[in-house]
C-alpha cells in the first residue's frame, strides 16, 4: 500500500483515501502541510469559514525508529494571525498516523448544524461517531473516557472548550505516551478551525498498519546511526544532558541572567525571584512529588526531554511544563510560584488554550487592571470564566491582542496578532528579528534551529547588537526544513556541533525516500516552504509593515541592560 | 567593593552538598589576584571544563574575559548547556 492522503469532508461526514500526488512524495511535516494549504486554501478565506482547511502531517521519518522524530505538523490559515500557520507537536499521534501509511489529513468543509463529531481511524478503515457527550468538559476527563471506550493503544488529537468558542488562543492537543492531553499544537488558533468544521477528536489506532515504507534500509539504518550517536554524545541532547536533567526549563535562570527573561508584561527583563521557579528548582520538586523526570513525549526519543509534573503525591498529573509555559503564566504575569504555575497549564490543557498566548493574555489583563500582577489564584479565576464560556472568558479565548485592545492596554507584545515567547526582542535582538519576518507571527521556534556556521554565514553574533537580518533568514530556512522532516528541533543542537550527525539525517532521509538529498540541499529545502508561506500571507494582504515589532519595543528600554530594539525596517525587509 | 558571584545548578553544591533546587547561591568574592574569569574559576575550585555558560553584568563571555570589582558573574554547569548560542557571542579579552 502506497502513502495516502486521507480527505474528510465535515459538510457530509465522509472521509476518503486517495493516492498521495506524485509531487507531493517527498514531502512531510511542515512541507506537506504548506504546499497543501497554499495549493488549496483560499488566502482571503475566513479562517473559521468554509473555505479554510485543516491539514495534519506527520514527517518523513516520523513513525520509524529514527530518534527523536514523532513529530506532527497542523496546518492551515489561522484565526489569530490571518496568515498560513504551521503549528508543531510530538505525539505517538503522529507515530500512528506515519505507520498507517497517512501522509496528510485534510479536515474541509463544515457541518452544519451544532452537533460534533469523532473521526475514528484505524487500518480498517474509518467510523465518524457523535462526540456531543465528549464536548463542554475539560480534556483531562475527557481523554480518560476516550481511552476507556477506544482503548489505552489509542492515539488521541481533540480540540477543547476555546475551540469551542472559536478563540483565537485554542490550540490542537494531542496525547502524551500515557494519554494526557499535553502535548500541543498551540499557537496560532488551529483549534478554532478544527471545531469550525464540527470536528472534535479524532482518534487513532495503529493496529495491524503496514508500517513506513523505507526504500533503503541500509543507508536509513547507517543514518540513523549517525544521529543517534550525535545525540547521545553532545552536551545538550545526551542522557544527563541540559534537555534530559531539567527540560526546557533549563533556559530561565540563563535567560534571565542574560537579561532577558520577560517579567510583568515585557517590563523588564529580569527578576531574581525567577529563580524560584527555575528548572533546577522544578526537578527537585517533581522527585519530591513522585511525578517524572525525565519522560518522552513520543516513543523513541533519545533526548526526554519531556517531563510530568503534578501535585504532592503524584496526584494530578498535568504532564510537562515548559520553558515558555513557565515563563508565561510566572515571571511574565508576576508569579513565582511553581504551584500556581502548574494549575494555571494545567487549566490551560484541560480547555485547549496555548500556554504562550495564554500566559500573555493573562499579563495583558493584569496591565489592564482586570487583577493584579502576581495573582496566580486570580488567574486560575480567569481561566475559569473560559470554562463557563462567559463574555469575559470569551474575550481571553482570542489571546493577547484582543484582550488588550479591550482593556485599553496599549502595550501589547504582539506580531501578525500572535503574542510573543520568552525571550526578549530588546536584549536577544536576533531573535525579534525572527518574531517580525517570519510568516507565523512571534514564534520562537522559527528560527532557533541550525547555527549560521553550517549554513556558511560563520561566526555568532552578539546578542545586543543590530545587525542580524542573515542570521535570521538562515536559522528560519533550516527550521523549515527540520519542521518537514519530523525530527524534533532539539536534534539541531547537537548536529550543529557535529557534522556526522547532521551527514546521518540527510542519510535518513535518503532511505526514506530513496533520494540523494546532500547536506547542501537542506537550505534550499527549506527557502521553497519559506517562500510557499511567504506568497500564501502576500495573498492574504500581508505586507512589509506586518513586519515590524509593536511600537513599545522601540521606545521603552528594558532593564538591565536598558536597550531598545534598534534594527532597522530596512534589515527587517532584507530578510525575505 | 567585591566581585559577586552567582553560581546555579550542581555548582552550588560545590559550596553546600545538601543544597534545594529553590535555594540561590550569592558570593562576595575580594581576591585582588583574580584578574579574568579564570582565575575566578580557581579562586572557587571548579575546573574550567564544569562550566558551560558564563555571564559578566548580564553579557555571554569566555574564560579571558577580564572582571572587576563590583561586577557580577554568573556562572552555569555543563549540564545546563542549552542556549541558542547563534544568538550570543562569548565577550573575551586579549
Amino acid at each position: 500500500m502506497p502513502k495516502r492522503i486521507l480527505r474528510v469532508n465535515m459538510t457530509n461526514l465522509e472521509a476518503k483515501f486517495e493516492d498521495l500526488p506524485e509531487d507531493y512524495a517527498a514531502l512531510g511535516g511542515r512541507g506537506m502541510t504548506s504546499t497543501i494549504v497554499a495549493k488549496e486554501v483560499l488566502p482571503t478565506c475566513n479562517p473559521l469559514g468554509i473555505h479554510n482547511k485543516l491539514v495534519l502531517a506527520p514527517g518523513i521519518v516520523t513513525g520509524t525508529k529514527a530518534p527523536s522524530s514523532g513529530r506532527i505538523s497542523v496546518g492551515g490559515k489561522s484565526p489569530l494571525t490571518g496568515g498560513i500557520k504551521e503549528a508543531n507537536a510530538g505525539t505517538p499521534f503522529s507515530q500512528m498516523l506515519a505507520r498507517l501509511r497517512i501522509g496528510a489529513i485534510i479536515v474541509e468543509g463544515k457541518h452544519a448544524g451544532d452537533d460534533y463529531y469523532l473521526l475514528k481511524l484505524t487500518n480498517e478503515g474509518t467510523e465518524f461517531i457523535n462526540a456531543n457527550k465528549w464536548s463542554n468538559k475539560g480534556l483531562y476527563g475527557v481523554y480518560k473516557d476516550l481511552r476507556k471506550e477506544f482503548g489505552d493503544k489509542v492515539g488521541i488529537c481533540g480540540v477543547g472548550i476555546a475551540a469551542e468558542l472559536l478563540g483565537g488562543n485554542s490550540g490542537v492537543c494531542f496525547s502524551d505516551p500515557e494519554g494526557l492531553p499535553s502535548r500541543y499544537s498551540g499557537r496560532g488558533g488551529m483549534g478554532a478551525v478544527m471545531a469550525s468544521k464540527g470536528l472534535k477528536f479524532i482518534i487513532v489506532n495503529d493496529t495491524g498498519a503496514p508500517g513506513v515504507e523505507i526504500a533503503n534500509e541500509e543507508i536509513f539504518s547507517q543514518g540513523i546511526k549517525k544521529l543517534r550517536d550525535a545525540l547521545t554524545s553532545h552536551d545538550v541532547t545526551k542522557p544527563g544532558g541540559a534537555l534530559n536533567s531539567y527540560g526546557t526549563s533549563v533556559l530561565v535562570n540563563i535567560i534571565n541572567e542574560a537579561g532577558g527573561l520577560p517579567q510583568r508584561n515585557f517590563s523588564a527583563g529580569q527578576d531574581d525571584r525567577s529563580e524560584k521557579v527555575s528548572g533546577e528548582a522544578k526537578a527537585e520538586e517533581i522527585k519530591k512529588r513522585g511525578g517524572q523526570r525525565p519522560h518522552f513525549c513520543n516513543p523513541g526519543c533519545i533526548i526526554q526531554c519531556s517531563e510530568v509534573w503534578c501535585k504532592p503525591g503524584g496526584k494530578d498529573p498535568v504532564g510537562v511544563l515548559e520553558y515558555e509555559s513557565v515563563w508565561a503564566l510566572g515571571p511574565n504575569s508576576g508569579i513565582y510560584n511553581l504551584d500556581d504555575i502548574g494549575e494555571l497549564n494545567r487549566a490551560c490543557n484541560d480547555l485547549g488554550l496555548d500556554t504562550i498566548e495564554a500566559g500573555d493574555t493573562i499579563a495583558v489583563a493584569m496591565e489592564g487592571g482586570l487583577i493584579e500582577f502576581g495573582d496566580g489564584k486570580g488567574a486560575l479565576k480567569l481561566m475559569d470564566e473560559i470554562r463557563r464560556k462567559t463574555p469575559t472568558g470569551k474575550i481571553l479565548a482570542n489571546g493577547t491582542e484582543i484582550t488588550g485592545k479591550v482593556l485599553g492596554v496599549t502595550r501589547i507584545p504582539t506580531v501578525k496578532g500572535q503574542s510573543l515567547p520568552a525571550y526578549d526582542p530588546r536584549a536577544i535582538k536576533g531573535i525579534g528579528v525572527t518574531y517580525a519576518t517570519t510568516p507565523m507571527g512571534a514564534d520562537h521556534t522559527a528560527g532557533y534551529c541550525i547555527a549560521p556556521e553550517i549554513m556558511g554565514v560563520g561566526g555568532q553574533v552578539d546578542p545586543l547588537s543590530p545587525e542580524k537580518a542573515e542570521v535570521s533568514r538562515n536559522l528560519q530556512l533550516a527550521t523549515a526544513a527540520v519542521d518537514a522532516t519530523g525530527y524534533c528541533l532539539f536534534i539541531a543542537f547537537a548536529v550543529l556541533d557535529i557534522p556526522e550527525g547532521l551527514q546521518g539525517v540527510v542519510e535518513s532521509l535518503n532511505g526514506v525516500l530513496g533520494t540523494n538529498l546532500t547536506v547542501d540541499d537542506v537550505a534550499p529545502i527549506g527557502r521553497s516552504i519559506i517562500d510557499t508561506e511567504l506568497e500564501f500571507n502576500k495573498k492574504a494582504g500581508f505586507t512589509p509593515i506586518h513586519d515590524r515589532l509593536p511600537e513599545f519595543f522601540l521606545e521603552e528600554k528594558l532593564p538591565p541592560h536598558n536597550t531598545v530594539f534598534d534594527v532597522p525596517d530596512s534589515d527587517l525587509d532584507s530578510v525575505f | 567593593m567585591p566581585i559577586y558571584v552567582k553560581l546555579f545548578g550542581d555548582l552550588r553544591k560545590k559550596i553546600d552538598p545538601h543544597i534545594s533546587g529553590t535555594d540561590s547561591v550569592r558570593l562576595e568574592i575580594n581576591a585582588p589576584e583574580v584578574d579574568r574569569i579564570s582565575d575566578l574559576l580557581k579562586k572557587l575550585n571548579i575546573n574550567e571544563n564544569e562550566v558551560t555558560h558564563i555571564f559578566v553584568n548580564g553579557r555571554y563571555a569566555g574564560l579571558k574575559k577580564k572582571i572587576q570589582n563590583g561586577e557580577t558573574v554568573a556562572l552555569f554547569p555543563r549540564n545546563m548547556a542549552l542556549l541558542y548560542k547563534w544568538y550570543f557571542t562569548r565577550e573575551e579579552d586579549e
